[in-house]
């Protein structure tokens, strides 16, 4: 009895809770599941919802599709009447009549992590083309100017590998010494990166250096089991990654940092713009930074950036300053308002 | 009557089926109405296409694992090619996209028969094979569509049936205009007969082999039609194969065709495919967490082939 009247007593609350919030209904769209980067991105979103105070209801389309399957998830939250969107598109051009359907119902739309072409639309980004830049140069610049690398890329036919390669091609321009030994797409898969590398090794041909576009750590994992000599790597800001770097002896690596948690930052740009503060530029750019681990600064930042209870595939930065304003425990909890 | 509703009682099931979740729908969503319908058909039109075809291949008494990946390849084929026409020839690009699906379609069906390696065998290479044609043409997501093919799926049909999505016409339109006259020619029963019993088939004098490159070839054109689909739906061309292959056996099942072959038509699993977009869309406005609403999509079937399984069984038995 006492527990049933406990039970009515915490529905009370939650109904008096709920009609009390006056808040916003927002809505996410994202087409990548099952990947640590997209798993911050969405808790990202759903702890600066919660800490913000003004998310009522959030509304997650989160599974693995396409961009046709994108504006079906897009059109769903529109009929859920949300009042923005935010979405990691799956493209930059074929959501644009989806997009622009929400914006006609007066819905702010946000793209995070890529942008989007359609009018009206806002766009929180981090730098691709930079982010593989930086990356290249510092391994290039690392081997002398000179030497034999291996490209390990994103997803084949992915406007971020593509935005990458831009970046990373301008980076190998201006190293006339530096030749591309073996490119291959790891497709943003662990297993097949590592078996990738695996191979490669196995041919005995020689290389002096790897850049990845982000599976990094089973790379090191391979160089480890297999015994075959470490080359200098860079990878992204994972986890998993960045620990390697302070823990492996002899491994030489950089890592760029791409903070998953642009979702949140998206989170507080649509709730600003709800608001009625309005940025003055569509597009705001997250610019990448780099870890590496050859120099005592770059050893303090990645030392700064640890934390145990973090998954090994999540990136490190779990924040983007200005912008959220959760703290790592709410992130890591993943829980969104209401929940 | 009572004949051709036995006849018919699983179709009419579904139609009963989707009626119902229409229903909840619009109790969850007081506003969901024209627009949500016009949207859920969009939505629904590439799975149509893509289940159209695994359906006829199935009939027949084969699987194409390959559906997603053809789809795949028309439309870049489509957008590479539609990204410098005028409205003139982006017609005659539509007609050669629908050859470039037949030919496909044909070059499965063929080497099935040929290799008499299993049907899921060859067409499990073949998803390969025309993933890696897709990207050939083309590397990343691109091209473009002509206007008036994107329009032919946005909105209603105007005047006082304004409430009829255009895509729904589209989509009806186009597969009964294939199927229909197949159906009932001889072609049709060959189909029927190959996929019920082969070796009785081909005693019966039906040329088995080239029923099944044709039913193969049907798919492929289908397959086409779903690739035009998702350019018309997207505006590009997209190489990555989308979620069309394992969604188009789900409805497939769904709609009443038996795995073994021989049994059942198209437009049950038409039917499926709206059942199956139409409970993602609820799940969606009831803000349902997105790890569980796989495991709901899926249990939901189960449970609707299981419960029509056991009412077939009572029915055989009385």
């Amino acid at each position: 009895m006492r527990q049933l009247t406990l039970t009515a007593a915490g529905f009370a609350l939650g109904l008096a809770s709920a009609t009390f919030a006056e808040g916003y209904s927002i809505g996410v769209s994202n087409t990548v599941q099952g990947n640590g980067w997209r798993e911050q991105m969405i808790c990202a979103m759903r702890a600066q919802a919660r800490v913000s105070g003004e998310v009522e209801k959030l509304v997650v389309a989160h599974r693995n599709t396409d961009a046709a399957g994108q504006i079906e998830d897009i059109r769903n939250l529109i009929e859920a009447g949300v009042d923005a969107i935010v979405l990691n598109p799956a493209n930059p051009d074929a959501l644009n009549s989806a997009i622009k359907d929400a914006i006609d119902a007066g819905i702010v739309v946000v793209a995070v992590d890529q942008g989007v072409t359609a009018e009206g639309a806002y766009i929180l980004s981090n730098n691709q083309s930079e982010y593989a830049y930086l990356g290249a140069r510092w391994l290039f610049e690392r081997l002398g100017g000179k030497g034999d690398v291996i490209y390990m890329r994103g997803a084949a036919g992915t406007s971020a590998d593509n935005d990458r390669h831009d970046g990373f091609s301008r980076a190998l321009a201006e190293f006339a010494d530096i030749q591309v030994v073996h490119e291959v797409f790891t497709g943003w898969q662990q297993d097949q990166g590592k078996q990738q590398i695996f191979d490669f090794i196995a041919t005995g041909i020689p290389f002096d250096g790897v850049w990845t576009s982000g599976i990094d750590n089973v790379i090191v994992d391979a160089f480890l089991e297999s015994g075959a000599p470490l080359v200098p790597i860079v990878g992204a800001d994972n986890a998993g990654f960045v620990a390697m770097l302070q823990d492996v002896e002899g491994l030489q690596g950089a890592a760029v940092t791409n903070p998953g948690s642009v979702g949140g930052a998206g989170i507080t740009l649509a709730l600003r713009i709800l608001g009625g503060d309005v940025p003055e530029s569509r597009t705001v750019l997250v610019e990448p930074v780099l870890w590496e681990n050859t120099s005592e600064d770059g050893r303090e930042m990645i030392a700064a950036a640890q934390n145990p209870s973090l998954d090994p595939e999540w990136p490190v930065s779990v924040s983007v300053p200005g912008w959220t304003t959760y703290s790592m425990d709410d992130i890591i909890a993943c829980e969104g308002p209401g929940g | 009557m009572t004949r051709w509703i036995g006849k018919h009682a699983w179709n009419i099931g579904l139609a009963a089926l989707l009626a119902a979740l229409l229903g909840v729908t619009k109790l969850i969503q007081p506003e969901f109405g024209v627009s949500g319908v016009e949207s859920l058909t969009r939505a629904a039109l590439p799975f149509a296409f893509a289940t159209a075809a695994m359906a006829v291949v199935v009939i027949v008494g084969g699987i194409d694992l390959s559906v997603a990946s053809m789809m795949a390849v028309t439309g870049v084929t489509a957008a590479v090619l539609m990204q410098h026409a005028g409205d003139g020839s982006s017609v005659a690009v539509t007609f050669l996209t629908l050859l470039v699906g037949v030919a496909m379609g044909t070059v499965n069906g063929s080497l099935v028969v040929l290799t008499k390696v299993p049907d899921i065998v060859v067409t499990l290479a073949m998803l390969f094979v025309w993933e890696g044609v897709a990207l050939l043409i083309l590397e990343a997501p691109g091209g473009a569509v002509a206007d008036w093919l994107m329009a032919a799926v946005v909105g209603g049909l105007g005047g006082v049936v304004d409430w009829v999505p255009r895509a729904l016409i589209l989509m009806v339109f186009c597969i009964s205009v294939v199927w229909v006259p197949i159906k009932r020619s001889r072609l049709g029963l060959s189909i029927y007969a190959t996929g019920s019993d082969r070796a009785a088939a081909f005693r019966s004098g039906v040329a088995v082999g080239r029923t099944r490159v044709a039913a193969y070839a049907v798919a492929g054109l289908f397959c086409a039609l779903g690739g035009l689909s998702l350019t018309m739906i997207t505006g590009i061309g997209e190489p990555v194969p989308g979620p069309y292959l394992l969604a188009s056996v789900a409805a497939v099942v769904l709609g009443g065709v038996t795995l073994g072959g021989g049994r059942g038509g198209l437009l049950g699993p038409i039917i499926a495919v709206f059942i199956l977009r139409l409970i993602r869309l609820m799940l969606t406005l009831m803000a349902v967490d997105p790890n569980v609403t796989t495991i709901v999509e899926g249990a939901i079937m189960v449970i609707v082939v299981m419960i029509g399984g056991l009412l077939t069984l009572k029915g055989r038995r009385r």
